[in-house]
């Protein structure tokens, strides 16, 4: 399995000269399976740039959003499969009992917001609401659970052989009580996210601006690093950078990063903050390899 | 590793750690899943001395009791009844509380139910003696 970061950036995009190496794009991540097909986690901005470089190719197209927050759809009107008529794209999600999956993006792909009704793409565009079971894409098999964000939130696991991702952007497991304090069991995508060969995982404020924050959904670097380190995560991918975090603030922290990330029993080289463009092939991790 | 927990049971528990009325988190078949610091004052016992409880284990020693003072089976509490409905419930029961002696309480629940199946119920307890005071 390969994945390659087409936007990690939270909340906003946040293009300029002062974000150019983590990027300005919001949540998008290409998973490639075993098999050759692809999977996209989000469609935020980044999503963009994923669809002019993806070839024409006659699979279906999944899309697999965790919620549907502007930062991890608005760059699915600008995918430009979905201009195409011979693509067909299917797009999963969270349910809500207030609307179909549909009907709440439609939302956003109509006007006075869009130039253009869902009904009008060119693509064959199909939605479905990913229920917290299990199915199989591919060579993969997927698995959805709902995770501590604002509103219906859904946080993915993928298993592709003996590899496993695990993608959870939006996440605040200790809004209430710290982590350290609750059994695995009371922990908000404690089973998506264990043992995982590759978790990425929410990380948008530092610790000492969480606290300005509390609520709003998002993990402090502490939480996100101690989520990581519970539940076994071979490598930790932070993900969903602050806007308000240049180049050199992200810099900066990831020396923490490592740091405490060793302080927990990891290895620094598999810790890391997510970059715009980088490629990741995922590999088998033993857990003695990642946390002695 | 036990099942991960449903989201909005996990949330329950949560709420339930920051308030400071007393209340119990019971999950599917009556199971006693978590009660809060007052909770824990109000029946003498904390939950991380108890730990999570069969409904049979906790109604025998929490209670409620009827007026022989005999605890009531969880099945036939007629707040579990209207619970297994799907609908809100309250009423006034006697408990087990701390010290050993058994007092009046009321009580009000909420059924929670997450992806259309319940999943528990939040139990809100309001001893009499507070309000009388």
């Amino acid at each position: 399995m390969k994945l390659k970061i087409w936007g990690a950036r939270g909340s906003v995009p946040a293009p300029g000269p002062e974000t150019m190496h983590y990027g300005g794009n919001t949540s998008c991540v290409e998973v490639t399976l075993s098999d050759g097909s692809t999977l996209i986690l989000d469609a935020g901005t980044g999503i963009r740039n994923l669809g002019l470089a993806l070839p024409r190719v006659e699979r279906p197209i999944h899309i697999l959003l965790t919620h549907l927050h502007l930062d991890h759809i608005q760059g699915l009107m600008f995918f430009a499969p979905l201009f195409r008529p011979e693509s067909e794209i299917i797009v999963w999600g969270p349910a809500s009992p207030e609307a179909s999956l549909r009907e709440r993006i439609g939302r956003y792909i109509s006007a006075p917001l869009a130039p253009v009704e869902v009904r009008e793409l060119p693509a064959l565009v199909s939605f479905r609401e990913a229920e917290p079971l299990e199915w199989r894409l591919g060579a993969a098999r997927i698995r959805a659970q709902s995770v501590n964000h604002r509103g219906p939130t859904l946080g993915y696991r993928i298993d592709d052989g003996d590899t496993s991702l695990c993608y959870i952007p939006d996440h605040e497991p200790a809004l209430g009580a710290p982590l350290a304090e609750l059994e695995d069991e009371w922990i908000s995508g404690f089973e998506l996210a264990h043992d995982a060969s590759m978790l990425i995982h929410d990380c948008q404020y530092t610790d000492t601006e969480y606290p300005r924050h509390l609520g709003w959904g998002h993990s402090p670097m502490g939480d996100a690093l101690e989520f990581g380190h519970r539940t076994g995560a071979r490598r930790l991918l932070l993900f969903h950078h602050d806007p308000l975090h240049s180049d050199d603030f992200l810099d900066s922290l990831s020396g923490d990063v490592a740091e405490r990330w060793a302080v927990l029993g990891g290895s620094p080289e598999h810790v890391e903050l997510a970059t715009e463009r980088r490629e990741i092939e995922i590999a088998s991790v033993p857990a003695a390899a990642s946390h002695p | 590793m036990s099942a991960q927990k449903p989201l909005e049971l996990i949330l329950a528990r949560n709420l339930l750690s920051s308030i400071s009325t007393p209340a119990f988190l019971v999950g599917e078949e009556g199971t006693l899943l978590f009660y809060n610091e007052a909770a824990g004052a109000l029946v003498g016992r904390r939950f991380e001395e108890s730990g999570t409880m069969s409904a049979q284990e906790w109604t025998t020693e929490f209670g409620p009791f009827d007026a022989n003072d005999q605890p009531m089976p969880y099945d036939e509490v007629p707040i579990t009844k209207k619970l297994r409905q799907g609908r809100p419930a309250h009423g006034t029961f006697r408990i087990c509380v701390a010290g050993g002696h058994h007092e009046d309480v009321h009580v009000s629940a909420i059924p929670i139910v997450g992806n259309d199946a319940a999943s528990g119920a939040i139990v809100i307890f309001w001893p009499l003696a507070e309000e009388q005071a």
